[in-house]
This record gives C-alpha cells, structure tokens and sequence, in this order.
C-alpha cells in the first residue's frame, strides 16, 4: 500500500495506491473517490471481531460501520479525507508495540492492524479527549487525521501536552493530568489549567490547534439556540 | 532563543527552543507542548489594572505566561492560537511599536512592553475594537491571524475592510468610512471599511470570524 498524503495541513487528503488484491479498512464516510476497487461494509475487521466491535467503536467516537477496499486485478486507488479541516498523517503499527490514538483521530489502516476500543481512564474527561481511545495493535500502516498541523515529539523522560492537543502516543508512556510549572495558582490563572504530563520513551502525536479553543471564539458571534 | 514557526499558513505554530535562563512571554493558553521542566509564571498582564484594561478592552487575556528555563541545556516549547491561520515574527527596535488589533498578539521576548492604547471611538463602532494592543520593543513579538497573513507596504492611503486588519505600524492613522455609496455599501456586502493613511506596514489576514459566523447564522435552524 502506497499512502501519498497532499494538501496539508489545512485540508489534507490521502492518496493510496493498493497492489491487486490489496485491502484497506477505513471510517464510514471517509473515502471521497476511488478507482478499481470494490466496496465491503461490515461492523468488524474481515478477518476478526464480531458486532460488538462496531458498537464498541462507536463509544470511541467512531463509526458504527467500516469499509474495506480491496483491489481488483489492476490493482486500485482511494482517496481518503474528513470533514474537519486538518492534517493527516501516516503512522507505522510495529508488531510488539500499540498507538492508543484519539477517538475520532482515526481515519484507515492496513489489513494487519488490529482497531479496538481502549480506556485510559477517567483522566481522560479531563484531559479534553474523551472518555475512550482507539488502540492501533498488529503491524502494518495506519492513517490519522487531526484538527490543526500534526507534528510528532518523541519523550524520553518526561513531556508536557496540553489537554486537547494529543492525537496519538506509543503506548510505552502513560501520562497523567497536572500542572504545567511549579504551581497550580500559575497554571490556572494562565489559562492552561491541567495538562498531560507523559513519561516514558516513546513517540507522541500532536495536533497544533485545538477544534474547542476555535469554537470558543466562533460561538459568541452565533446566535443563541431556540428551547 | 531559536524560533521556527511551522504549519504555515493554515495551522501555524511557533516552535521555539529557550536557551538557559531564557524567558518566553505569552498569553493566556497558547502553549500547546512543552519540555516539563520548563517554569511558569502567571502574570498580570502589565500589572493588574493594566491587565484588566487589556481583558475587557483589548481582547488580550487577564494574565499572561512567563516561560523560563532554569535548567542549564536548551528546552522546546510549541505556542498556537485558536484559530486556524498564519503567524509572523515581527522585530521591534528599540523605542519602536508595532499596533496589534484585539487577539492577534501570541508571544514575545521578555522586553518588550505591552501597552493598552485607546483606539478612536470610530474603531469601537465599526467594531475592530475600541482599544489596540501596542507592543513597545526592544524584542521580537509574534502575531497570527485567522486564515493568511498578507503584509503590504503603504504610501499614501489604503482600504481595508473592517475585521481583515490584524496589525499596522503606530505612525499610520485608521479611519472609518462606508465603502462606496450608499448603494454599495449596504447591497455590495462591504458596508463600513477601514481606511489606512500613512507610510508604513500594514497586516491583512485573509478570513475574518465575524464573517464566518455572519455565514452560519443563517444556516442554524
């Protein structure tokens, strides 16, 4: 599978050329145009999983559904994009290790990776990610999508995100809410409030704005809901 | 200090590495990632009536963060906006200014000054805010802007419709005026506009969110 990804980071879409007979899994809703493939629907990954999969799935945020592309003889192409607009990036699934990406962060994978539903606990509310994540397990590519630029840190020791900015993180670092600084006084009254500090070595993915923060400064300027 | 600024222009953020016992200023809730030994102050803004002037009449934030690095090898910080669009470095010299409109300001050195500056009661009607935000140098501030960031050069006057200026040199002087007549004012969309006089720079951006949200309105129910 060939993954070209153009037109980020503000309105990034991915190309990707499949050999014949190749497949490629991806959210309900993500593919905008393909060419020489067929189109299977199922609430699991073709090889494994049942229905609880798919309802699980959709407690992390993403659909209930998921397509499957798979080339015909001449092998096929897709394009993949999302609504928000954003970048997409490519991660590498390695056999031995898992990504715990955002749930809604999640756009397609390989045949080879494994898509669950994951729990971090209820830092998580907090940590303004939402309550469950998707865990990227097997080996194979995977494709995420963000709202912002994505840019990858890799932590050796310890690192600060701020809530809301985490796309994806190698599962060797945990992270745990805090402070950013010294005091709790400073980082309240700076606006940053709790932040996830990750420790660990592993590789983190983050996304350079943050979709609340935009709507906090659009929604004043709509009008008010009707009751 | 080493800065670059990345995600140009639709997502821009500034990646800077803080030497040590550098200090980075910034407002309230622009650092998105940071090395965790990095120290933060919170601050008044100016100090605390400078700070609440800011809030509540120049759309700055109430307190802003003072980031340091007390440790002896070079640290990283990542700070963004909450809008999606460009960001520009610009140098004050001593003794000069640069005007920044309510929102634009992000960071900058720990020199330079912050200032409220009364803006003229033409610029609170039409709406670009009846206070500007003046940054006093020596130092480096950066600003961004919802959508691109265009700088053009001025000699004589310029137009520019009202929510798409972001920043302009203090030498230069704004007046409101319709855009046309009164027909195409109020048929042509364009209504009030900002009319620039001077020598000097001036900072467009390309998206305005009051013309975002003039856009959804209408599509709510």
């Amino acid at each position: 599978m060939d993954t070209q990804i153009d037109n980020g980071p503000g309105a990034a879409s991915a190309f990707i050329q499949l050999a014949p007979g190749e497949t490629i899994t991806s959210e309900s809703g993500a593919m905008i145009a393909m060419n020489g493939c067929q189109i299977s629907t199922t609430t699991h990954k073709r090889k494994s999983g049942n229905i609880f999969g798919g309802l699980k799935r959709m407690l992390g945020g993403e659909s209930f559904f998921m397509n499957h592309y798979t080339a015909y003889n001449e092998g096929g192409e897709v394009w993949l994009a999302t609504t928000l607009a954003g970048d997409m990036a490519e991660v590498n699934v390695e056999a031995g290790t898992k990504i715990v990406v955002q749930s809604g962060s999640y756009v397609a994978s390989e045949d080879g990776v494994e898509v669950n539903l994951d729990w971090q606990g209820f830092k998580s509310l907090f940590a303004k990610e939402g309550l469950f994540w998707i865990n990227l397990s097997g080996s194979g590519k995977a494709i995420i999508n963000s709202f912002g630029a994505i840019y990858t840190i890799d932590c050796d020791g310890e690192y600060i995100v701020d809530t809301g900015h985490i796309v994806a993180f190698e599962e060797t670092l945990s992270f745990k809410l805090s402070k950013a600084g010294k005091s709790w006084l400073s980082s309240i009254l700076g606006g940053e409030g709790l932040v996830c500090k990750f420790s660990g070595t592993g590789r983190i993915w983050v996304q350079s704005h943050h979709a609340s923060n935009f709507g906090h400064s659009l929604g004043p300027l709509l009008r008010p809901r009707k009751q | 200090m080493e800065t670059e600024i990345y995600g140009s222009p639709s997502f821009a953020y500034v990646d800077a590495k803080l030497d040590p016992g550098e200090t980075i200023i910034c407002e309230s809730d622009a650092m998105s990632t940071m090395a965790a030994e990095l120290d933060l102050k919170a601050k008044f803004n100016g100090g605390f009536f400078s700070g609440l002037c800011k809030k509540f009449l120049g759309g700055e934030s109430l307190f802003v963060n003072e980031y340091t690095n007390n440790t002896d090898y070079p640290l990283g910080i990542t700070l963004t906006q909450s809008t999606p669009g460009d960001i520009t470095a610009y140098e004050v010299g001593a003794g000069q200014s640069i005007c920044l409109q309510p929102g634009a300001y992000i960071c900058s050195t720990p020199e330079v000054k912050l200032k409220v500056r009364w803006a003229g009661l033409v610029s609170g009607i039409s709406r670009e805010g009846f206070f500007k935000l003046k940054a006093q140098g020596p130092g480096t501030v950066w600003f961004g802007s919802y959508g691109g960031l265009v700088e053009k050069e001025i000699d004589g006057e310029y137009i520019v419709d009202t929510s798409h200026l972001v920043a302009y040199e203090p030498q230069m002087k704004l007046k409101l005026q319709l855009a046309g007549g009164i027909f195409s004012s109020f048929f042509g969309g364009e209504g009030l506009v900002t009319r620039v006089e001077g020598t000097g720079k001036i900072w467009i951006q390309t998206r305005s969110i009051s013309g975002l949200a003039g856009w959804i309105n209408p599509r709510l129910y």
